[in-house]
């Protein structure tokens, strides 16, 4: 899931304060996952304004809504209509539902963030989120024993661990665990740790996020849905 | 389906307090959230035993205290609470 954290209320504050009419709109998926930005914490943080520009004698209307998904057309479409009466949207999605929000409403309003996009990570326990994949776009997890060295080794080595490891933590954090460590010890486990002789050479980071956005195209789909939408209008004529 | 929660009220910015003394004669506006099935029943029973509680104390009883959202507590101090009571 995504994980990502609130922003300071000061720094929502000073984003929105010049707006008349603003709609705080949640997104009940990832950030609500992790109490940032699903409905509950929208209706929280839409009443937090009101307060505010109460006690700061700034005239506003905030409300609230929050949908299943920021990142697909369909379920915007039931408020599509009235969240352009609003003069700003601050949406506490992640920035995927930002983006998303902000190109469909093509200029029409403004988007703003309500929380930072952390990272795609797990939930271990409540309350707590760690970080588990970067989207390298080439997974090497079956070199690793299912240990992810992109995003849980502090340099993102690929063949650990370093001189700094020390006592299964790494060197950067005595809270953070070296991921070579954790890996050694996984392979052991599953009885491959020659695996790890073998020399990984340096890594292609084509697929990486330094070339423009990244997309996934299923063509089979596409063509589907095409074809699905033309026998719809073959029958509507 | 998904639907806008409109503010259900502003506060009129002109009626917004600002920090002073509190005078002596001065009481809360305090809300309790009470549970249906203990500090509600309690409450009930001081009644029963005509024991008496401050008049500024108003009870909204609830099925259980777990149902109680967060907006909900923020809304009473919306509209002028002073103070949340939450017992369960
Ligand atoms: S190797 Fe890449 S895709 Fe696989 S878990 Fe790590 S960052 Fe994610
Ligand atoms: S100590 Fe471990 S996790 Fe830290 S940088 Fe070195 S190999 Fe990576």
């Amino acid at each position: 899931m995504i994980v990502g954290q609130q922003k300071p209320f000061d720094e929502i504050w000073s984003m929105v304060r010049d707006f008349k009419k603003v709609l705080v709109y949640g997104c009940n998926t990832c950030v609500a996952i992790c109490h940032a930005g699903g409905g509950k914490e929208a209706e929280i943080l839409a009443s937090m304004l009101r307060m505010k520009a109460a006690q700061e004698g700034v005239d506003m209307q905030v409300d609230s809504a929050a949908i299943e998904r920021h990142c697909e057309p369909e379920f915007f479409e039931p408020l599509d209509e009235k969240v352009r009466t609003y003069d700003l949207v601050l949406s506490p999605a992640c920035g995927v539902g930002v983006n998303f929000l902000a190109d469909r409403l093509a200029g029409a309003i403004p988007v703003y963030p309500g929380i930072n996009t952390s990272f795609y990570g797990g939930v271990p326990e409540a309350g707590f989120f760690v970080e588990l994949c970067g989207g390298c776009g080439n997974c090497i997890l079956h070199l690793t024993g299912g240990i992810c060295p992109i995003v849980r080794c502090s340099k993102s080595l690929m063949n650990g661990p370093c001189g700094g490891t020390n006592n299964g933590k790494c060197e950067v954090s005595d809270q953070t665990d070296c991921a070579w460590y954790l890996i050694v010890e996984r392979m052991k486990k599953l009885g491959t740790l020659e695996k790890l002789l073998e020399v990984q050479p340096p890594r292609d980071w084509s697929t990486g996020t330094h070339g423009g956005p990244r997309r996934v195209s299923l063509e089979h789909i596409r063509a589907y849905e095409e074809k699905e939408e033309k026998n719809a209008a073959t029958e509507g004529k | 389906m998904a639907d806008v929660a409109e503010a259900t009220e502003r506060t009129p910015v002109s009626t917004i307090e600002k920090p002073q003394d509190i005078p002596a004669e001065w009481q809360p506006n305090v809300l309790a959230f009470a549970c249906h099935y203990c500090a509600f029943a309690a409450a009930d029973l001081a009644g029963v035993m005509r024991l008496s509680y401050p008049p500024n104390v108003k009870i909204i009883r609830l099925p259980c205290t777990g149902k109680l959202d967060h907006i909900h507590v923020l809304r009473a101090f919306e509209r002028g609470i002073d103070g949340v009571f939450v017992a369960g």
